[in-house]
């Protein structure tokens, strides 16, 4: 018998189990696999002030990140990929790399950048999500943070202001959410009828584009016109998560 | 660039046709051109030759400076200046050249999620070796950085781009990684680019496209190049579909090209450490 497995991660809202990208990621993953992890929001953890969150602790082990979590739950047995070729191996991981590159700094900024979006929902939300003194101090710095991995991985010339490096980060998204309607078609799943790790992590980045009412919504929008993407989403948040419309955040 | 601006420079590049004057810039070759940006550089060159359009390799210490977007290599066909291969292999559809035409639009799809996959892990790794590996910073990127320039600008601008790229690594959680970690994301990238071509002789089976100018691009630098250690080129020599492809495609555009361009004497010098 496996030792029991907690998952430190950032809470729901707006019909979400979480509203953080990654950490949505791994609860979609630890459905789809059946592993049985206790979910734990965070709320007064110093871990979050380095930023590496979500967290997996199995008795003395604690591990980060996505990948290594998954990798980890992997080696407990508790493995969504079981019935993939080599090849959809190969393509889990490139569909993955796409995400990062081309999705990941759009969903940032739309979170931690834009400033209307910024200073109307989302800091608010994290900073009632955590104890003072940290709710004063890490949203700003997840704020930076988000602004200069964008300016540092997409900024540069051509591109010299911020407008300039927005357009393109939000038609490098527009083009990304393309493609994954087209690669998903009419399936259930990107690999047939059950969910693998790509499923996972397509879930985690799309879904909080999808559900988190911002004042500014870009993305939303194109995202609401690719209605398999939008299928995806729900089918995901009914059949695993038992959520529907209603707000599914949990009493902190 | 502005979508007005884009669309512009799309109309005027459709209205002319492939000058025979083509030109693509890149570092020197012998004693200054660093491992990713020789990747980038021969990825472009693959694909203009998949293309059928002929370009002519100049080489200059400035090549950096001269570029738009501060990255080689850039192509000047005509009046235009344009770099990087993601930007020349728009630039060159406009013209009515493309390879990927053919493909379906979940193959569409499928090209650029590997495209990215070369990109965000193959060029990380190679930048990540030779800017943050001290042993190699010491050794080759320094020395190879600044050698076009006397004491103490080689020092400064070589420190200057080391702190550049840092920088990057850090934004994008890479600076805590160790080489033994890179060297495993490295093999995984292989070993999912081994899988996904399989015994085709191309990704997209019969006909090359920009994914497999890439992955070339990459894969034989890496086959070609001596580091301090063979660590990085042992990883791909794993596989051996991929060293195959890597021998088909030099065979195929960069051999048996009467015009004498250095990237066929490239080719040439560094064939035998890839024959061997």
């Amino acid at each position: 018998m496996a030792a029991p497995m907690e998952l430190s991660c950032w809470g729901g809202g707006w019909g979400l189990p979480s509203v953080h990208p990654e950490s949505l990621t791994v609860m979609a993953y630890a459905k789809f696999s059946g592993a049985p992890l206790t979910v734990n929001t965070i709320n007064n953890s110093w871990r979050a002030r380095k930023g590496d969150v979500p967290v997996l602790i199995s008795e003395d082990i604690v591990i980060s990140q996505p990948a290594k979590i998954l990798n980890f739950l992997r080696k407990q047995k508790y493995n969504a990929d079981y019935e993939l070729s080599a090849k959809q191996g190969a393509d889990t991981l490139a569909y993955i790399a796409l995400l990062e590159e081309k999705l990941l700094p759009s969903l940032l900024h739309t979170f931690w950048v834009d400033a209307e979006n910024y200073c109307s929902v989302t800091k608010p939300w994290f900073a009632s999500s955590i104890t003072f003194p940290l709710s004063l101090y890490l949203p700003g710095k997840m704020s930076r943070e988000a602004l200069n991995r964008i300016l540092l991985t997409r900024g540069g010339p051509p591109l010299y202001t911020l407008t300039e490096v927005e357009a393109q980060i939000y038609r490098d998204a527009k083009e990304c959410l393309n493609l994954l309607s087209k690669r998903l078609g009419t399936s259930q799943f990107f690999f047939g009828d059950t969910p693998t790790t790509l499923d996972a992590f397509v879930f985690g980045f799309l879904a909080p584009i999808y559900k988190v009412c911002f004042p500014r919504v870009h993305l939303q929008e194109h995202l609401k016109q690719l209605p398999n993407l939008c299928r995806f989403c729900d089918d995901i948040l009914t059949c695993y998560f038992r959520l529907t419309a209603s707000d599914g955040r949990q009493p902190s | 660039m502005s979508l007005v601006a884009e669309a512009f420079v799309t109309q005027l590049a459709a209205a002319e046709p492939w000058p025979e004057n083509a030109a693509l810039y890149q570092q020197l070759k012998e004693e200054q051109i660093l491992l990713s940006d020789n990747a980038s550089s021969l990825a472009v060159q693959a694909f203009l030759q998949m293309c059928n359009l002929p370009v002519r390799v100049v080489c200059r210490a400035n090549a950096e400076y001269m570029s738009p977007s501060g990255k080689v290599p850039f192509i000047h066909v005509g009046n235009q200046v344009v770099s990087e291969l993601g930007p020349i292999v728009q630039f060159v559809k406009a013209k009515g050249h493309s390879l990927s035409d053919g493909l379906d639009e979940v193959q569409k799809a499928e090209m650029k999620a590997y495209m990215e996959l070369v990109n965000n892990m193959l060029l990380t790794a190679e930048l990540y070796l030779q800017w943050c590996d001290d042993v190699t910073v010491e050794e080759i990127t320094h020395p190879r950085y600044g050698s076009p320039y006397p004491w103490p600008l080689n020092r400064i601008l070589s420190y200057q781009k080391q702190w550049e790229v840092r920088r990057k690594m850090k934004a994008i959680g890479w600076a805590g990684k160790t080489l033994q970690q890179v060297l495993e994301d490295v093999d995984q990238c292989c070993q999912a680019l081994s899988q996904r071509l399989g015994t085709q002789p191309y990704f997209f089976n019969k006909q090359p496209t920009e994914l497999d100018a890439l992955v070339f691009g990459h894969l034989f630098t890496i086959l070609t190049t001596q580091l301090t250690t063979d660590e990085l080129s042992e990883k791909v020599k794993h596989y051996s579909n991929l060293t195959a492809f890597c021998r088909r495609i030099e065979q195929q555009y960069f051999e048996g090209n009467d015009k004498e361009s250095s990237s066929t004497a490239a080719a040439r010098s560094a064939k035998k450490s890839l024959l061997r």
